[in-house]
């Protein structure tokens, strides 16, 4: 009987404002980082194997398409990492009147934002 | 319901633990992707190196498992679908867990 209810969270009917878009992308960027905490445990495991495996991520890392991959994993990594920190900040029942809601939501892009490019112009 | 609400804690300690490592992390791996076999094979035979890489590793896997495991319990309708798709999840997590644990403390004794 319980199988056929919509579960919550009713993404179909929800209207789509700031607030429910910042908590799809923290789940899709949640998913996305997934699959690269498998990548990079990939990586790890090659190092350990030695050069003639290394040489497999040393092909793949030589792509641009990687970079461009990479890139948007540093993106996703900080934008995930502040709204994170506003999700512990709401967990005490701290900062949760709509308006700073908001200003905590952009503070949130513009410090993803900032952080991406501070780590790319240092490398 | 304890089983959840000790779910929702862990899932607040790993991110707690993850929030500083992180900005070394994003940097390091960066920093790492433009170097050859030689110069990251050093990067990881250094005992804090690798140690702080375990930590993060082991904070990252669980923070992710818990966290699909959410967004499958929110989505997936059919229970049965549910349990196989949370099986694998935890599968791949402990399988990867373990092989990098093996690999990092194989770099630093054999390097």
């Amino acid at each position: 009987m319980s199988l056929n209810r919509p579960l919550s969270p009713h993404l179909s009917i929800y209207k789509k404002v700031l607030t429910s878009v910042f908590s799809i992308f923290h789940r899709f960027t949640g998913i996305g980082m997934s699959i690269g905490a498998i990548l990079l445990s990939i990586w790890i495991i090659l190092i350990a194997l030695g050069p003639n495996y290394f040489s497999m991520f040393q092909l793949i890392s030589s792509y641009f398409i990687f970079k461009f991959f990479l890139f948007l994993w540093t993106l996703a990594i900080f934008y995930h990492l502040f709204n994170g920190i506003r999700y512990l900040i709401w967990s005490y029942g701290k900062m949760m009147d709509l308006g700073v809601v908001y200003k905590s939501g952009y503070a949130v892009l513009a410090l993803s934002i900032l952080s991406t490019s501070l780590v790319w112009v240092f490398v | 319901m304890k089983y959840y609400a000790n779910k929702w804690i862990l899932q607040r300690i790993t991110a707690a633990i993850l929030i500083p490592l992180t900005f070394w992390f994003v940097y390091q791996c960066v920093l790492l992707s433009n170097y050859g076999y030689d110069e990251t094979k050093a990067f990881f035979v250094s005992k804090i190196n690798s140690s702080l890489y375990f930590i993060l590793f082991t904070a990252m896997l669980l923070h992710a498992k818990l966290g699909c495991e959410t967004i499958v319990e929110d989505y997936v309708t059919s229970k049965s679908i549910k349990k196989i798709t949370k099986l694998t999840i935890s599968t791949i997590v402990y399988i990867f867990m373990v092989l990098t644990t093996i690999s990092l403390i194989y770099i630093v004794i054999y390097e």
